[in-house]
């Protein structure tokens, strides 16, 4: 019993975290039809610049926890943003009427710069960050314990918060509503006076931060990284985001839940060696049943 | 705007230093203070020639584009959306006699070309291989398929393990490669069938990682990450080692000189036919009505089941034909490299493949035959370059694809007109 | 068109590999992963050849020729390094090659070194099927898996007297077939083990797995693989409030364990085997110095990678600078490194295996344990 419910536990925080970065595939996808292959690797970049922060700000005596996370945050999220607006300006922004395997190309192409670039900069050795936020709660179940450390209930509660005010600007804000009018027609939304090649720049930064947000969040909790991290990540995201949906914000967070959770569970229970084709028929099975995905629109045949 | 304007620098000037604030943030951070354990070392002297790089770059790009010139090549980038040509019906190519001067070159070059070069050659026709089946799936049947390297790994599994387990050798394994490989596709066709578009692309990505990870982890089969030998091919029985455990070898029965070399030119000699038998059936496919009814089903799928193709079949042979294609690549990689591992069947190989697709030009053979020579070429080519050389491999794919975002080569296609005396 | 491409490809190839072949110097290749996702080591490989390279050139060079290194990247996919070894062995006629670095690249590139009678000393391939096919131009100066699971296994039965070992690897050549060659010595001291899982490389959440080691009451954690999964792994075994000890191989030694492990506190009490500390040998010490006055901590593989240069060095100039001739050579005499006195058995593996168990103290060292 103490075990499932670890488990549980287990899959819940990397299921918020997949959810996070699965947001910034599933708006990129709802705007402009394009899988962002770089998407993985702009997380791995936050989590670099998440190290930074911390190595900056301790330099500089910083020591209080709060000061620290609230910095490191701010820092990261306005770093990794104008990487997400750069990388949408020279290499899609080029590409805005071409096909959108055109635009795959160059997603690939940007990943393997980023990667590298990072590599060059950064060395290629493995990164840590000390460990901040430690202790953990712990619970008796029956004759064994669940344990869960405050990074886990601090990860979980920060997602829910970032995906809860991304939700209110989506929906609520005029930012929002030019949003969805792009991502509906974009030709309409251009005659009605909306920027769109600006509002797809948004997006890509929207999509940057929340990856941004997860940066910050695994790094602390896991402490290791290393400039090929993203690649995993970014795949296990994607996968999410079309588990719920593509195109659909709760699609992309539902999705990451039900992968997190999967995943935890069937290494944990059955073997871990199979965990991600356990995962990836999972995926092949909801959309033989649900061809859009759990959240998403079933797209209409036009004739 | 009359091109006559002349330069605006103040708006120049601008442009310039905007870029060269958001290469200040972007830049800043990641080369300017290295991470060492828990601290850091400073370099910001770099960062500021990189700065100064941008600033200097992006002014003078803004300028260009000001310039007439400039006007006119951003306007022929804009305008270049062109789809495919078409030619009259009764054009015959003014090229056809480069086909022989090719094979011609082709039948010379393992003769004159070092062994290195031979075998950059080799992976190139084994990507060649691989492009063109995968050309079907996108480029024709315009399915997305992102796990193409799924059916490549089933050819050079197939190859090993073929041999270890049956005994069976390179020419009996390449037909039965193909065969299995199809099979895979059809497999993997059915379920899938009903999805579109990037759900179909996620999907496919699925199987091609869950092929990898059984191959990884089904140890008892397929020795798991340590990887498998493969056999090299025969010449009427003839091997190509040094030494032969079970009757003569090549150099032996023809009494020269051993040189490892001869292997990877008989390889080459079989590959070229290989390639060229798939790029004359993949030419006869295409004017024949499967082939027709691909590029139909890709354009308008409802219009085409109104009509009554059958779009179960016409989808799943393009998966088929593509998949078999991706097998006999597979075997002829796992003989050229004699050894096969898991970690040569990653999702990258995939990107790589669908790269050479769409570089090449959706759905042309000769651009597909172009850009597969390009991919595998120029990393070898980079090597000068070391450590910055997958970095450059990088750049140049961003490059290249807003360069040419319809690719090298422009699709053509020759005009139908009823032949007189058939139509009534 | 092809023909275009290839005859150009042809021409430029050509340049290059004449620019290469002017000069009359002893070439060495360096082959290993110096981009990807492994690149750290490739690093190491580097820096140990290119200062044992120095030294030897700035004592005169080999029979007075200068040794010249020639980077040669594989990523550590076996693709490229059949590509790559073709080019050391056919364009930059490449007598000998240190590397390569990784067991699944280092199996099909010896094959192709064996064919052109170039020497190959890897410092970092240790698994087993490298050398048992018996190729006579292949040596290593690390250790075998077997000789490193023994100490291990011994270890654990003995020492600790452990009941309950849970075995974990990273589902890749050099972690699967050492935690394989544990579990394979651990059974045959009659012990079965609770648990045996892969994990993925390049993920860093091992929550679930850290669960079922609890769920199995396990008091030994063996872990397969490099530091970047084991510090991620130990951490989170801590924070799950699992006592295990946790024990790994040479994979994980490494200053950045620390770091990636998050915290000193983390590391304590970990157990590794490693081969004998190189800082024992006078030789050795003299050379890590000149790493540190560098700015260099030698750390990992980087000895290793000295050594190998030295051990091509000694094969070469003893024969003539015949490569054949200096692999039969080193099976019957023993070399001075570095790392102590070599001696190679017929399959190329070293004679005698120096492998010890390590422990990590709460400050981040490790030392040997007696």
């Amino acid at each position: 019993m103490d075990i499932v419910l670890q488990q549980l536990v287990n899959g819940l925080t990397l299921g918020s975290v997949y959810g996070l970065i699965a947001i910034g595939y599933t708006m990129v996808y709802g705007i402009i039809g394009m899988i962002n292959f770089a998407h993985g690797d702009v997380y791995m970049v936050s989590a670099y610049i998440t190290a930074i922060a911390i190595a900056l700000l301790t330099f500089f005596g910083i020591e209080s926890f709060p000061i620290i996370i609230i910095g490191t945050l701010f820092l990261t999220v306005a770093v990794t943003g104008a990487y997400g607006w750069v990388i949408e300006r020279i290499a899609y922004r080029p590409l805005r009427n071409s096909s959108r395997l055109s635009v795959l190309i160059s997603a690939i192409g940007m990943s393997l710069i980023l990667q590298n670039y990072v590599q060059l900069s950064q060395g290629a050795n493995q990164q840590g960050v000390p460990t901040l936020l430690s202790g953990a709660l712990r619970f008796n179940v029956g004759d064994g314990f669940v344990q869960i450390t405050y990074m886990k209930i601090f990860i979980i509660v920060a997602s829910l918060i970032g995906m809860g005010v991304l939700t209110y600007i989506i929906q609520k804000t005029k930012l929002g509503r030019m949003c969805r009018a792009t991502q509906q027609d974009r030709k309409m939304a251009s005659i009605l006076g909306i920027n769109t090649d600006r509002i797809i720049s948004i997006v890509f930064v929207i999509g940057a931060t929340m990856a941004a947000l997860a940066g910050v969040l695994i790094t602390l909790d896991y402490g290791a990284f290393d400039f090929y991290v993203g690649f995993i990540i970014g795949i296990k995201a994607f996968t999410a985001a079309v588990l719920g949906g593509i195109g659909s914000l709760p699609g992309a967070m539902l999705g990451g839940l039900v992968l997190g959770l999967s995943e935890a569970l069937f290494a944990g229970l059955i073997s871990s060696d199979y965990k991600d084709v356990f995962s990836f028929s999972l995926l092949v099975l909801i959309l033989i049943i649900r061809p859009s995905g759990l959240l998403g629109k079933p797209e209409v045949e036009k004739v | 705007m009359s091109a006559t304007a002349g330069i605006n620098y103040k708006k120049s000037v601008i442009d310039a230093l905007v870029a060269g604030f958001m290469a200040l943030i972007v830049f800043g951070p990641i080369v300017g203070v290295v991470l060492d354990g828990y601290s850091f070392n400073a370099e910001f002297g770099k960062v500021a020639w990189m700065v100064a790089v941008v600033v200097i770059g992006r002014f003078a790009i803004s300028c260009f584009f000001q310039t007439e010139k400039g006007i006119a090549m951003a306007f022929r980038h804009a305008n270049n959306d062109e789809g495919v040509a078409v030619r009259l019906p009764d054009h015959k190519s003014k090229l056809l006699w480069v086909v022989p001067l090719v094979i011609a070159i082709g039948l010379l070059v393992p003769f004159i070309a070092s062994k290195y070069v031979l075998t950059v050659i080799i992976l190139g026709l084994i990507y060649v291989l691989l492009g063109l089946g995968l050309n079907i799936v996108v480029g024709l049947a315009g399915l997305l398929d992102l796990g193409f390297v799924g059916f490549y790994a089933i050819g050079a599994y197939g190859l090993a393990l073929g041999y270890e387990n049956l005994g069976l050798g390179f020419w009996s394994m390449l037909p039965i490669a193909a065969l299995i490989a199809a099979m895979a596709g059809a497999i993997l066709g059915f379920p899938v069938l009903r999805m579109h578009g990037d759900y179909l692309a996620i999907v496919t990505l699925g199987f091609g990682e869950i092929i990898r990870l059984i191959l990884t982890n089904w140890t008892s089969l397929t020795h798991g990450p340590n990887g498998i030998s493969a056999p090299l091919p025969t010449f009427f029985g003839l091997e190509f080692k040094r030494r032969s455990r079970d009757g003569e070898t090549f150099h032996e029965f023809f009494n020269i000189p051993y040189d490892s070399a001869y292997k990877y030119m008989f390889i080459y000699l079989v590959l070229f036919a290989v390639v060229w038998a798939v790029l004359f059936i993949k030419h006869r496919l295409v004017k024949m009505p499967i082939g027709r009814a691909w590029e139909a089903l890709r354009e308008d799928e409802i219009a085409c089941r109104s009509l009554g193709l059958n779009h179960v079949l016409v989808k799943l042979s393009a998966f088929m034909i593509g998949a078999s294609t991706a097998g006999l690549a597979g075997v002829f990689f796992a003989t050229y490299q004699g050894f096969v591992n898991p970690s040569s069947f990653t999702f990258f190989e995939s990107a790589l493949i669908l790269a050479i697709v769409v570089l090449g030009g959706m759905g042309s053979t000769l651009g597909v035959v172009i850009a597969a020579f390009c991919l595998t070429v120029l990393p070898e080519l980079l090597r000068e370059f070391a450590e910055y050389r997958v970095l450059m491999f990088g750049i140049l794919m961003v490059v290249m694809m807003i360069w040419k975002p319809r690719g090298i080569v422009r699709v053509t296609r020759t005009g139908f007109a009823a032949r007189k005396g058939v139509v009534k | 068109m092809s023909n275009m491409v290839i005859k150009q490809t042809l021409l430029s190839l050509a340049v290059a590999g004449a620019a290469t072949l002017a000069q009359a110097d002893v070439v060495i290749g360096v082959a290993g992963p110096h981009t990807g996702a492994y690149a750290a080591f490739g690093l190491q490989l580097w820096k140990g050849a290119e200062k044992a390279a120095a030294d030897i050139n700035a004592a005169g060079g080999l029979n007075g020729e200068m040794i010249k290194l020639v980077k040669a990247d594989d990523a550590c996919e076996p693709k490229q390094a059949v590509s790559v070894a073709n080019r050391l062995v056919d364009l930059d006629d490449a007598v000998a090659v240190v590397g390569h670095f990784c067991s699944s690249s280092s199996i099909p590139a010896s094959s192709i070194y064996e064919e052109a009678g170039v020497l190959m000393v890897t410092p970092a391939s240790t698994a087993d099927g490298l050398t048992d096919p018996g190729l006579p131009n292949v040596f290593r100066v690390c250790g075998r898996n077997d000789q490193q699971a023994d100490v291990a296994a011994s270890y654990m039965v003995g020492t600790l007297n452990a009941k309950r070992i849970a075995i974990i690897h990273d589902k890749d050549s050099y972690g699967k077939g050492l935690a394989d060659t544990t579990k394979a010595t651990l059974n045959s001291y009659g012990v079965k083990e609770v648990m045996y899982e892969g994990l993925t490389r390049g993920e860093k959440d091992f929550n679930a797995l850290v669960t079922k080691v609890r769920s199995v009451d396990a008091d030994v954690v063996y872990f397969g693989g490099l530091h970047s999964e084991a510090g991620p792994l130990v951490r989170q075994l801590r924070e799950q409030g699992s006592k295990a000890i946790f024990m790994s191989g040479d994979g994980i030694v490494s200053d950045e364990f620390v770091s990636v492990a998050g915290s000193p506190k983390y590391v304590d009490g970990i157990l590794m085997t490693f081969g004998a500390n190189p800082t024992s040998y006078p030789s050795g010490k003299k050379v890590i110095e000149a790493f540190r006055s560098d700015g260099y901590e030698p750390e990992g593989y980087t000895l290793y990678s000295y050594t190998a240069m030295q051990v091509v060095a000694a094969a070469l100039s003893n024969n003539n600078l015949d490569p054949v001739k200096g692999a039969d050579w080193l099976k019957s005499h023993s070399v001075q490194t570095v790392m102590g006195k070599k001696d190679f058995d017929s399959k190329g593996d070293l004679k005698v295996s120096d492998y010890v168990m390590y422990e990590w103290n709460a400050k981040g060292e490790y030392h040997q344990l007696n």
